[in-house]
């Protein structure tokens, strides 16, 4: 205030040039910064993400390639020495590095983004990103049967979480960097920006929300367009035509999503039991692990089935094509079950994503024959299995039903067999569901000791609502424009201790027995009971609303109505504090 | 590894963004700059696959080609040149598995270019390893209407070519010759062309038009044996034997080793010289041909019925066999030879050789192929309209 009053007091000095320049600057970057408040700036801040993330995914790629050729040949041979040498000694590497240099870069990218959403602050180490980048690029290049979408979501969200903490965002919109990063990752890995959305949305985040969707689809669509810039647009398949032309073949889809279900649970279980029991032998141990998971797929390529190995899209493809034939395409299914099993639990970098549509699509080709061997008049075509299979296993092992449906829609292009889609995947879920409780990222969580929200168990929760705690309509409500001693005479006949009253319009306030009697006393019983009540009404509520919701007013009202939301004078009933409680311990008790 | 900025510039948005921007700029051009590196590289090593797997083609070593066009294309997954040789390689490899694989390839291609003739072309055969003539024919009619890098008129009729060699393996005769006319108006003036178009005729039994193709080869190319065997043999199968023998002849005096001409040549004099029905013939040499020609019909009759143990002099009412039928008419016409003297009997040489032509075909259908006279007689038979020209 003192230099206010000395600054008053002396004549204003007449500026300089580069004085008015400042503050023409410095007003021209105030307005700018008006405009970019935090919502918007963060829908920006995601466009960039999409990019950092899009080029860190093209150079992964590259990195990949570059070590395939490298290690394996152009050409790679069966019955050539390299391919169980290279696995074996690429995973020496590997484990040398996430043991020494990379520790903490076992494990899925899609848990670690769910740490770092509800635990870290969305805190993922840009050292992440390196290792993952380095020795998945080394382990998927040597052949092991793992794939690069997992890694690339997970560059995605360390890149995200990096940049929001150089820019020292907010602590709210720092945590939801990570999976903002995590969908542009996996959209550039997939070239599919709808799955890696839905994924985002249905595994990582588990709800929707404007900021959040606008954010997330922004970085995954820019991803994808630095990717396309870059690696052309040609999808990961070469789709065959698909067809689905009598509705009497879901059944045939139907039985395919059974099969796959119950691949998903032996994979899932596979994982479950091998990985705590890898992950207990003593340290020295881990620098074999995967070196003996690339030992055995070399071996298994070796002998015959050099499919199995990396990603397997190629495979994939010529499957799609029906270059096999079922039992050729059963065992790869079975030996890709295997060799992605031990490739994972070893330790190796690398994600399942691929591995699962590959087993899904060996497994979905191979039903699709043998049905189609019992019943020759099924239309589907060796390919449309294929395709239907790896949406089955995506959502029969993953536990990603929605995305499972579009991953399957985005690749093919083709909307023709939507629903056969939805059949067999809608199969896959319930047996998977109903043979392994816990999904699979929830089970590799827990096994790491550390305890994150289950979004399928949060989807699948029975949700209290208000009509589960309403009591039902009182016999008296009160008329606030009757008299307090009316009023009063009204309640002699009734023992509760509180009352609704109407106010008028479509207004509700409560008052007590003993308010109502108090005001009587104190010589205000000719009044209306309205002027005497606060003019803040009570809050109405629905019967469909959480109850969760009603917690909020419960403590401050006596008695809460609940209304009818097509006709807001029609009374429903209330629910108290009590009643409230008492439905939640109901509910803990049945718990 | 601790990754943080030094706080060199203050943290406003417009200054973070323009950060941000020129480190996207940044990012891209060193990514562009990595990834045209990467692509040079691989098409390097493509065009070296590439090589190799055209190498196995031709040496007919279709799975390795197709493994080499396969690490190609994981090279440089859009050329358009590589995704082609694979699906031929697909396609030629004799496995009916493949023939999907290669046909998405190919309208992946086509769906890229509609209009270029060798995805077509390539189209067409996979439809033509499938049997399917609307979906051959289409895709053919589109090579031969495309666009051809080298050599489009040559192209094209080769792509007829096929085509109506395609046609004439599924029994599509109509549509063969069809195409057939259309090959004959827009042929290059290529021997070789015309020489196959020409097989392409008689194979469709249009010796007429196989003549005219021949004629042409000779007229492009006068020492052809080739051609003056065929352009006999396609006369020799229009029944226009004077011709044949020329022609046949002709390829005799070139190469007299040629034991189907000597054999064809043989067959033609024959009928040449026996056939009554040839122009110009006096009535006494007419006459004496179809009384040498009855007189050979009785014998090949006896000989066909002992060689069937027919007994020809059953009677016709009883007995099943059709030739005791011809027996019977043989003798009642027998005496009608002796009225063919007179000018007034003008049907008469017609009876009597439909007699002659009768014993000629059942006895070839009951007891085989006939030999020397009878061959000729036989022939006259089937050609008896072509004969009398």
């Amino acid at each position: 205030m003192s230099d206010l009053v000395s600054m008053a007091s002396y004549p204003e000095p007449s500026p300089t040039t580069s004085v008015v320049r400042l503050r023409t600057t410095q007003r021209l970057f105030s307005t700018i910064e008006g405009v970019f408040h935090e919502e918007v700036f963060f829908l920006i801040l995601s466009v960039f993400i999409g990019i950092f993330s899009g080029l860190a995914v093209v150079c992964f790629r590259l990195a990949i390639d570059w070590m395939h050729l490298a290690l394996l040949g152009p050409l790679p041979e069966t019955h050539s020495w390299r391919l169980f040498a290279v696995p074996s000694l690429a995973g020496l590497v590997v484990a040398v590095l996430v043991l020494h240099v990379f520790p903490g870069i076992r494990g899925s990218g899609v848990n670690q983004t769910k740490a770092a959403l509800y635990i870290f602050n969305g805190y993922i180490p840009f050292r992440t990103a390196v290792g993952k980048f380095i020795c998945a690029a080394i382990a998927i290049g040597s052949g092991q049967s793992l794939g690069p979408e997992d890694p690339s979501l997970q560059i995605g969200a360390s890149i995200a979480s990096a940049l929001g903490r150089q820019l020292e965002i907010s602590r709210e919109k720092l945590r939801l960097m990570a999976p903002v990063g995590a969908a542009a990752g996996l959209a550039a890995a997939f070239n599919a920006p709808i799955s890696a959305v839905l994924f985002v949305i249905e595994e990582v985040i588990g709800r929707w929300s404007a900021g959040i969707l606008g954010s997330v689809v922004l970085s995954a669509v820019s991803s994808v367009v630095i990717v396309r810039w870059f690696l052309g647009s040609e999808p990961l398949f070469r789709i065959p035509v698909t067809t689905f032309k009598r509705p009497t073949e879901l059944i045939a889809y139907a039985v395919l999503g059974i099969v796959g279900g119950l691949a998903s649970v032996a994979f899932a279980k596979s994982i479950g039991y091998l990985r705590p029991r890898l992950k207990g032998l003593p340290r020295w141990t881990q620098y074999f692990q995967p070196a003996f998971a690339g030992l055995l797929l070399g071996l298994i390529a070796f002998l015959g089935a050099p499919q199995i190995m990396g990603a397997g899209y190629d495979a994939m493809d010529q499957a799609m094509h029906g270059q096999y034939a079922w039992k050729v395409l059963a065992i790869l299914a079975v030996l890709k079950i295997v060799a992605t099993t031990f490739s994972f639990v070893s330790g190796t970098p690398g994600g399942m994503f691929a591995p699962t549509l590959f087993i899904g699509a060996m497994l979905g080709g191979a039903v699709g024959d043998i049905e189609r061997m019992f019943f020759p008049h099924l239309t589907g075509s060796t390919g449309t299995y294929v395709l239907v299979g790896m949406g089955v296993l995506f959502a029969g092992f993953l536990r990603v039903p929605m995305t499972s449906v579009f991953m399957v829609l985005e690749v093919s292009g083709n909307y023709e067999i939507v629903v056969p889609v939805i059949v067999a995947n809608t199969f896959s879920y319930l047996v998977s569901r109903s043979l392994q409780s816990v999904p699979i990222f929830d089970l590799l969580t827990r096994q790491d000791g550390l305890i994150l929200p289950s979004l399928e168990e949060e989807r699948e929760e029975a949700i209290l609502r208000v009509e589960d705690a309403m009591l039902p309509v009182p016999a008296i409500i009160l008329n606030s424009e009757d008299s307090v001693d009316a009023n009063a005479r009204r309640i002699e006949s009734s023992n509760d201790p509180a009352f609704l009253v109407r106010m008028r319009s479509s207004g509700w306030s409560t008052i007590t027995r003993e308010q109502l009697q108090r005001l009587a006393h104190e010589g205000k019983g000719e009044v209306t009971l309205a002027s005497v009540l606060p003019s803040q009404t009570v809050p109405s509520l629905y019967p469909d609303l959480s109850l969760d919701s009603a917690l909020r007013y419960v403590n401050n009202y006596a008695l809460i109505p609940v209304v009818n939301r097509a006709n807001l004078l029609k009374l429903e009933g209330v629910i108290s504090s009590e009643s409230v409680f008492q439905k939640y311990g109901t509910r803990s008790k049945q718990d | 590894m601790s990754w943080r900025l030094p706080k060199l510039v203050p943290r406003s948005a417009p200054v973070i963004l323009l950060v941000l921007t020129l480190a996207a700029a940044t990012g891209f051009a060193a990514v562009g700059h990595l990834v045209a590196r990467y692509n040079a590289n691989q098409q390097s090593r493509g065009r070296k696959l590439y090589a190799q797997g055209v190498a196995d083609t031709s040496a007919g070593r279709y799975d390795e080609a197709i493994a080499a066009f396969r690490a190609a294309l994981t090279c440089e997954p859009t050329n358009s040149q590589y995704q082609l040789s694979l699906a031929r390689a697909l396609r030629d490899s004799n496995d009916p598995r493949r023939l999907d694989e290669a046909e998405s390839y190919l309208v992946a291609l086509w769906q890229r270019s509609p209009q270029d003739a060798a995805v077509n072309l390539a189209l067409a055969r996979v439809a033509a390893h499938r049997g399917s003539i609307e979906d051959a024919t289409r895709y053919y009619h589109n090579a031969m209407y495309g666009v051809w890098n080298s050599d489009p008129d040559s192209n094209r009729s080769k792509a007829r070519i096929e085509l109506i060699q395609f046609l004439l393996k599924k029994g599509a005769t109509a549509n063969a010759e069809a195409e057939l006319m259309a090959l004959s108006t827009s042929l290059p003036p290529d021997p070789a062309t015309h020489l196959k178009a020409a097989r392409l005729f008689a194979e469709a039994q249009d010796y007429s038009g196989a003549l005219a193709q021949y004629r042409e080869v000779l007229h492009l190319d006068p020492s052809n044996s080739a051609a003056l065997v065929g352009a006999g043999e396609a006369a020799y199968n229009a029944g226009n034997y004077a011709v044949a023998q020329h022609y046949l002849q002709e390829a005799l005096n070139r190469n007299p080793q040629d034991a189907n001409a000597r054999q064809l040549l043989a067959t033609t004099e024959l009928i040449v010289r026996t056939n009554p029905f040839r122009s110009h013939l006096s009535d006494v040499e007419r006459n004496r041909r179809i009384v040498s020609a009855f007189s050979q019909a009785e014998k090949r009759l006896t000989e066909c019925a002992q060689q069937t143990g027919v007994d020809l002099n059953a009677s016709a009412a009883s007995a099943s066999s059709p030739l005791v039928g011809l027996q019977s008419r043989w003798t009642a016409t027998k005496p009608e030879l002796d009225r063919l003297r007179s000018p007034a009997e003008t049907d008469l040489p017609d009876t009597i050789m439909d007699v002659v032509f009768q014993i000629e075909q059942e006895t070839a259908s009951v007891c085989g192929q006939p030999q020397a006279l009878d061959l000729a007689l036989f022939l006259i038979s089937q050609k008896r309209e072509a004969a009398i020209q």
